[in-house]
């Protein structure tokens, strides 16, 4: 296969990927979210059991109004709802799936890049909520700033812990080296990596930048349509991205019970990407929403020394071995 | 202990999954409703004396009923009777609360409450039901349901057969009383 | 020319017009905006230098927590959408001082090489810069962290809410 060709199947997969995934988990979270509140769910849209509902929000969607305010900053209004999606779509591109070559794009510091270009997700947010010319959105967006801020200390001192066990920044280096007693070692910097990931895609719990009962949809309140669903698809983006990169660094990534991973590595991390991704749902449903001083004090207080803790761990078990 | 509330969120909305869902698929099967549910009124014009007790007592006004006088003379009698006729009666659905005072003060069994509820309409004052769909409703009306098993009988049945163990011990003969009274269970 | 000089060129390009286009925009958010710009153009030279490791950093500091700060403190002030008219940018001596550092910058720069061709090193990978952070310039490494350290420390002090001889401010 030439080169170049290579390249367009590889960010075409991408594409689709990143496409895709949002609306599964965006439709596993419609029936799930209903069964654990007894209900139903979407049952009409496709026939059966409403498999095609996120198809037919789509194809609403794209019939509303594209709607800007008057008083709206115009180009950055409109483009906003487009950059929000990029990160997600440029991490995908580095996250491995299986051993060799199934990995879009093969880097040396993946880890490093997926971090940095994760926390550019905030940027589009800043955008949207100032360009809205609304107080709402100015709102959600101090908040969502704010939140960054303060989450990806978190958020990067868990990953580097992790980073540190391994020896390696690339992602694909990172599951090579894993093995299976470091979901007890790294057991902390799991849960805070996963806890400041739901922050930083400001996903329920952690969702105040859009507290819709307080402030409307925060940045969103604005956006009608198409741009809309574009942030709505770029939530399930970052809910994918989230589960991926917890996956490949904390859970294995391909390495699954009973070897055959070379062949099968694929499949165990799709599963283990969708197990994750159920979590996701499952803490949405099941916790309310934190107030913004316990959401900022959490991290602080909590999620910052825990992670800390776990460097010293990590370092104190890696010269001890 | 802090944090076993979170573990507890978190059992309580998987479990809930694990379970049937109680949604009702309502236009696709129709809701199974208790024999006394508030649907709609229906009217049975035959036990209707216009009294007007039932459209004085709602609260709401809505129902509306106009009649007629008219003279019966019965042979025999000294005067002629008077009877009341029935016009109009109108149920407002628009005004009504559903408080079912109008069914439990009718003197005449003449108003029964039916589970039907699809009656809607695109205009508000389609919502008032004439004599003639109030009298199409009684078709919907259920049967009473059964009495409760450990309740007490109805009054008629109760009193009768109070009559009947009387009569029985006034009388003496093979019938052997009920020993609790025939209180009326079935 | 190889394909690495054009885009350094390119690059070059867009970031000069952007950083022009962050002093010279009139409004106030958007300067920080271009301002992104400017440094994701920054960081993709580095890319093509080879220096991975340095462009992202610029990324992660730079336009993840920098960026995002600047732009939270500049919509926490009036910043209207539109033109804001009272923009205090004295022209002159601005002007003046930008064009001077990079021209005497540029003179050190070019003066130092002249038409002399330097191989570009091996990749700044992590690996290697790691080596060269702890192994040749680690008293550096270890004194920027003391400042920083120091820094830090005064900060947390400075903003010790109630002990009015040292923050200087009341309750
Ligand atoms: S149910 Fe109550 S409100 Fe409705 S008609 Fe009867 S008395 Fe009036
Ligand atoms: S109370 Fe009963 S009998 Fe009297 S007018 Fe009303 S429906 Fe007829």
């Amino acid at each position: 296969m030439p080169a170049w060709l290579d390249l367009v199947v590889r960010v075409l997969i991408v594409i689709i990927v990143i496409f895709v995934a949002p609306l599964v988990i965006g439709q596993t979270e419609h029936k799930v979210m209903a069964h654990m509140q007894g209900r139903l769910g979407p049952m009409y849209a496709g026939a059966y059991h409403g498999w095609a509902q996120l198809v037919a929000d789509a194809a609403k969607f794209i019939q509303k109004e594209d709607i800007t305010p008057r008083a709206a900053d115009r180009p950055v209004f409109k483009i906003a709802p487009v950059i929000s999606m990029l990160p997600y779509m440029i991490v995908v591109l580095v996250i491995p799936l299986g051993p060799g070559g199934l990995v879009a794009q093969k880097l040396d510091i993946g880890l490093f890049f997926v971090l940095a270009v994760f926390g550019l997700g905030v940027i589009a947010v800043l955008m949207a909520s100032w360009a809205s010319a609304n107080k709402f959105a100015l709102m959600g967006g101090l908040r969502a700033a704010a939140q960054l801020l303060g989450y990806e200390l978190p958020f990067v001192l868990a990953a580097a812990s992790v980073a540190m066990a391994a020896g390696t920044l690339s992602l694909s280096g990172i599951v090579e080296a894993w093995r299976p007693w470091w979901l007890i070692w790294q057991l902390p910097a799991l849960v805070v990596f996963f806890l400041a990931g739901l922050a930083e895609i400001r996903r329920t719990p952690f969702d105040m930048p859009i507290a819709d009962s307080e402030l409307v949809a925060g940045y969103l309140v604005e956006y009608t349509g198409l741009r809309y669903a574009f942030f709505m698809l770029a939530e399930y983006a970052g809910i994918f991205v989230i589960s991926a990169l917890t996956t490949v660094l904390f859970l294995g990534g391909w390495k699954g019970p009973f070897g055959l991973d070379t062949e099968l590595g694929w499949l165990w991390t799709l599963i283990k990407i969708a197990c994750v991704s159920f979590v996701v749902l499952w803490v949405r449903i099941a916790y309310p929403r934190l107030r913004e001083d316990q959401l900022q004090r959490l991290c602080w207080l909590g999620l910052v020394p825990a992670a800390l803790a776990q460097l010293v761990l990590t370092a104190g078990v890696k010269l001890a071995l | 202990m802090k944090g076993i509330g979170l573990a507890k969120g978190l059992a309580v909305t998987f479990k809930t999954m694990t379970r049937r869902s109680t949604t009702q698929q309502y236009p696709d099967v129709d809701p199974e409703l208790p024999p006394r549910s508030r649907g709609v009124i229906a009217h049975i014009e035959e036990n209707c004396t216009v009294c007007l007790l039932c459209a004085r007592e709602c609260p709401d006004w809505a129902i509306t009923i106009e009649s007629h006088k008219e003279e019966v003379i019965v042979p025999g009698a000294a005067r002629a009777r008077q009877r009341n006729v029935l016009d109009e009666f109108n149920i407002d659905f628009a005004l009504c609360m559903y408080c079912g005072i109008c069914v439990e003060v009718c003197p005449f069994g003449a108003l029964h409450w039916s589970p039907e509820f699809e009656y809607a309409e695109y205009d508000l004052r389609d919502l008032v039901h004439s004599r003639d769909r109030l009298r199409e409703w009684v078709m919907t009306v259920p049967p009473p349901p059964a009495h409760d098993r450990n309740g007490a009988g109805a009054k008629e049945e109760v009193v009768a057969e109070k009559a009947l163990a009387a009569a029985a011990a006034s009388a003496p003969s093979q019938v052997d009383a009920c020993p609790n009274d025939g209180s009326g269970r079935i | 020319m190889t394909v690495a000089d054009v885009l350094l060129i390119t690059i070059g390009a867009v970031v000069l017009g952007s950083a022009l286009l962050v002093v010279t925009t009139r409004h106030l958010v958007r300067a920080g905006l271009w301002l992104i710009v400017t440094l994701i153009g920054v960081a993709a030279a580095y890319l093509v230098l080879t220096a991975e490791m340095v462009a992202w950093v610029q990324i992660l500091l730079y336009l993840g927590a920098v960026v995002v700060l600047l732009l939270f403190a500049v919509m926490l002030t009036r910043a209207p959408i539109g033109v804001s008219d009272d923009l205090n940018r004295p022209r002159w001596p601005g002007a003046l001082v930008g064009l001077g550092a990079a021209g005497a910058l540029g003179a050190l720069l070019v003066n130092a090489y002249r038409w002399e061709k330097v191989e570009l090193p091996e990749a700044g990978t992590a690996e290697r810069i790691g080596e060269q952070v702890f192994q040749s310039w680690v008293l550096p490494f270890e004194l920027v962290g003391l400042l920083l350290l120091a820094a830090l420390i005064g900060a947390i002090v400075l903003s010790q809410p109630g002990d009015d001889s040292v923050s200087g401010r009341k309750k």
